[in-house]
């Protein structure tokens, strides 16, 4: 018969993403998570007091005269051992972070608590791609990329055009498409490389440095303009410093205003939990639905009779095992033969 | 920094909440809308609580108004509280940066994008252009044989067309200066004109390792503009806009279209023949290996030199040293465009009609007829191929580009769909998305194939190059001497706008981005 703390307790045991605002350290949220959740613990109702039974002796009025014989009676206690309020539950709960955010961008951060920290491990070892929405402004250069950073230049900009910017990016672009080739150590004389080209499969395989599978010009209002980017192996800084040489390729300068993260390999921003919900109940909730929606497309993936050679196949079925803990199979996965070696 | 009424109003807004009892009238200045009009509000109002005004209904409603904006300035201002530093100073810091210090405009508005030329691959017969390579400038330093990958040639005007042919370049300009053509490589047969050695005056160089002007023997030549080059195993052509087209080179088998002279020599030679016996302009020259062809604006092809593939589709296998109309299928058909670089001549019509003949050795022509050769030129029909706009022909490989930016490819050798592929009689379509094409980049198509001897090469309109073939000492340009199977990125620093392939090396022209 489970306490309800501790009913609670296991029901924390997942994945969930939450939106991390700017200006914040990952830790101070992470931080206000844990205390969030250690709350919930504490705030579930205290166990009913056990009873026990205990043999009183009977006081000496009732006893007849001249009787040698101990009576007792049975009667039914309440135990103090283990009354709520006698009693310290030492709870710690593990709750590690993802992929960090720093200081400067925002976005989905994803959180495990409990035994899925082993999983996130084992999810971000797999090479999930990540998307960013970057805000960018055109005539200024600083020393950290961003617009918070110490002006070292400025510059015009006004001979900049939509079109000479998407010529940029898409030089850019290129150049990364062929990194990802490139680092995917597949001998390119293979017809297995060929097939794995052509479904655009070919993934970097260990380490790599960032490479941006997809960059696209959402919106372009000079000086500023918003690009979206979907890359792997990357960190926040990094993206700053793309901002800062798409400036330089256009014969001017940028800087970055804003990141913000809107996938984190299969957690979207549609889900992730804002500040108002980092309780616990909200948590559960989103562990819950986090662990139905991989259940329902595990059972999708694991039909008899479907080839799970793909790479992005593998990489979900990695995602998957991550999540629901079995990483006995996620080092089978990430161990089989790949590329067609 | 929304307000309540949705309009952007500055940083400096939020300085003013910070004092949430400050008056609203401040706000209203600021704010255009017509939001919380004329009451003032009570003055003792603190954290926004509720506080009845006396009066009639209208002044109820607006003080109501009035106090609900007061509790959005609070939750504003915990919301900065909550962060980790208050935004507002330090934009207020790098405003004031802004507006001092210099401005550097390094582009002006009116900029027009630089074109550059870039050359790769066997070095040592000069081809490239780059004398370093063959005769370093300084001790220590070693010849380069091989250039793996794309390396500058500075040229003295804007190259607007090159071919490439073995082992020797031809550049030109639509410069109308007295220097068009400039050619450097092999020249053992005068192939690219007469280069004078600098000690003896009769004698010409064999190997010409820098751009060196070819002397063309213009009538005009400070009106007339070079339209286009191209080059074959020992001569090449010289394509004019008003005066007609130029042959040079080797004229063994008559591909020079001049009578053919026994025991000719040809190396040091001063002849540049002008060619006759056109019915109209010249609009396209092409070199095969010893044979000429050329399109005219009329949309007839003519042919001369080598014939014995069949390759000249005079319908005999003799040489012929005059420009002769070709006939066959292709007669009362107008033409687009003709292409050949060894012995097999295809040409693409207007309606998109694809005709070849020549060499079919190598299942070129095998879809039309068993012989290894064809003497006359057929019509190819191939389903599923749509509109043909583009042609390119190798040594032992065809491809095509349709309308629709598709590339189909066959013949021998390595064709470009994996190393299973080695070879097909029926177009074999390259799939997109190996040219770039994916989810972010759906529109991306080819614009531009040509073939050298045993490789291919295809610009998209997104200004990248893509390679595949055989690396003939280096000449794809991707940085290694293995055979690429299925096409490669070259990664060139600019927008590809053409590019020229010979038998072991590139030439490619290239526009800046900006």
């Amino acid at each position: 018969m489970a306490r309800p703390s501790v009913r609670v307790f296991h029901k924390l045991e997942g994945l969930f993403s939450i939106y991390k605002p700017p200006g914040v350290h990952w830790k101070l949220v992470r931080d206000t998570i844990e205390t969030n959740l250690l709350k919930g613990i504490n705030a579930a109702p205290p166990p009913a007091p056990r009873q026990r039974v205990q043999f009183l002796a009977e006081s000496t009025s009732v006893v007849a005269e001249g009787s040698n014989e101990l009576t007792l009676s049975a009667a039914s206690v309440p135990a103090l051992a283990h009354h709520p309020l006698g009693e310290a539950l030492h709870i710690h709960i593990g709750v590690g972070v993802g992929h960090r955010l720093d200081v400067f961008s925002s976005g989905v951060l994803v959180l495990g608590v409990g035994q899925s920290n082993k999983a996130l491990t084992d999810l971000y070892r797999s090479h999930v791609t990540r998307d960013y929405t970057l805000e960018g402004e055109l005539g200024m250069a600083t020393d950290n990329f961003s617009h918070t950073g110490r002006l070292i230049e400025r510059t015009t900009y006004d001979h900049i055009t939509r079109d000479k910017l998407e010529r940029v990016l898409a030089m850019m672009q290129g150049s990364n498409q062929k990194a990802l080739l490139t680092y995917s150590k597949v001998d390119m004389s293979t017809q297995g490389a060929y097939e794995l080209a052509v479904k655009g499969e070919l993934r970097p395989d260990g380490k790599s440095p960032p490479i941006m599978t997809g960059l696209r010009l959402l919106h372009f209002q000079p000086p500023h303009f918003t690009l979206e980017v979907q890359c792997l192996n990357e960190t926040q800084r990094y993206l700053c410093r793309i901002l800062h040489e798409v400036g330089l390729e256009l014969r001017s300068t940028a800087v970055c205003k804003g990141v913000r993260r809107t996938r984190d390999g299969p957690f979207t921003i549609q889900h992730a939990l804002t500040h108002q919900h980092w309780t616990s109940p909200d948590v559960i909730q989103a562990i819950r639905q986090y662990r139905s929606s991989r259940k329902a497309s595990k059972a999708k993936h694991t039909q008899p009779g479907k080839d799970t050679g793909t790479a992005s196949q593998r990489q979900e079925m990695a995602e998957e095992a991550a999540v629901t803990g079995d990483s006995h199979r996620l080092h089978s996965v990430l161990t089989s033969k790949a590329f067609g070696s | 920094m929304k307000s309540v009424c949705g309009c952007h109003i500055e940083a400096r807004f939020v300085n003013i909440t910070h004092n949430h009892n400050s008056n609203t009238h401040r706000l209203r200045n600021t704010c255009k809308h017509n939001w919380g009009r004329s009451v003032p509000l009570a003055s003792s109002s603190t954290g926004g609580t509720a506080h009845t005004a006396g009066g009639s209904e209208q002044n109820c409603y607006r003080v109501e108004m009035s106090l609900a904006y007061l509790r959005l300035c609070t939750q504003h201002r915990l919301a900065l509280g909550a962060r980790g530093y208050a935004t507002h100073t330090s934009d207020r810091r790098s405003r004031e940066q802004k507006d001092e210090g210099p401005v550097f405009q390094y582009v002006g508005k009116q900029s027009k994008p630089n074109h550059k030329v870039f050359v790769w691959g066997f070095s040592y017969t000069g081809a490239l252009g780059i004398p370093s390579f063959v005769v370093p400038d300084s001790g220590r330093k070693k010849p380069r044989k091989y250039q793996l990958t794309p390396y500058r040639l500075e040229t003295e005007q804007q190259i607007s067309s090159a071919a490439c042919g073995y082992g020797f370049t031809l550049l030109s300009s639509s410069t109308k200066d007295l220097t068009k053509v400039w050619g450097m490589g092999l020249n053992r047969d005068s192939q690219l004109g007469f280069q004078r050695t600098q000690q003896d005056r009769y004698k010409s160089y064999d190997y010409v390792l820098e751009p060196s002007p070819v002397p063309l023997p213009l009538a005009r030549p400070q009106q007339t503009r070079v339209l286009q080059v191209a080059c074959g195993r020992a001569h090449s052509l010289v394509l004019t806009d008003s005066e007609g087209v130029f042959s040079l080179g080797n004229n063994a088998y008559g591909q020079c279209g001049r009578k053919m002279v026994e025991d000719e020599v040809y190396s040091a030679s001063h002849i540049i023949h002008k060619m006759e016996g056109f019915d109209s302009p010249v609009t396209q020259v092409v070199c095969g290996q010893d044979h000429s062809l050329f399109l005219t604006e009329t949309g007839k092809v003519y042919a001369c030199g080598w014939g014995a593939d069949g390759q000249t589709g005079l319908g005999h296998h003799n040489m012929c040293a005059r420009p002769v109309a070709v006939g066959g299928d292709l007669a009362g058909v107008r033409v687009q465009q003709v292409t050949t670089y060894g012995d097999c001549s295809m040409a693409v019509s207007q309606d998109g009609q694809l005709y070849g003949w020549g060499n079919s050795e190598y299942l070129q022509l095998s879809s039309v007829t068993e012989a290894t050769q064809i003497n006359s030129p057929r019509l190819l029909p191939f389903e599923g191929v749509g509109k043909v706009t583009q042609v390119a022909c190798g040594g032992t490989q065809v491809a095509i580009l349709n309308e629709r930016g598709k590339v189909f490819v066959w013949g021998y050798g390595i064709l470009g769909k994996g190393p299973n592929l080695s070879e097909s009689q029926t177009p074999e379509l390259v799939p997109p998305t190996l040219f770039g094409r994916s989810e972010f980049n759906p529109a991306v198509t080819v614009s531009r194939i040509h073939c050298g001897l045993n490789h291919f090469a295809a610009v998209t309109d997104r200004g990248e190059l893509f390679v595949w073939g055989k690396n003939v000492r280096g000449c794809l340009g991707i940085g290694k001497k293995e055979d690429q199977y299925f096409p490669w990125r070259v990664t060139v620093p600019g927008h590809v706008v053409d590019v020229a392939c010979g038998v072991d090396h590139m030439v490619a022209l290239v526009k800046s981005v900006i």
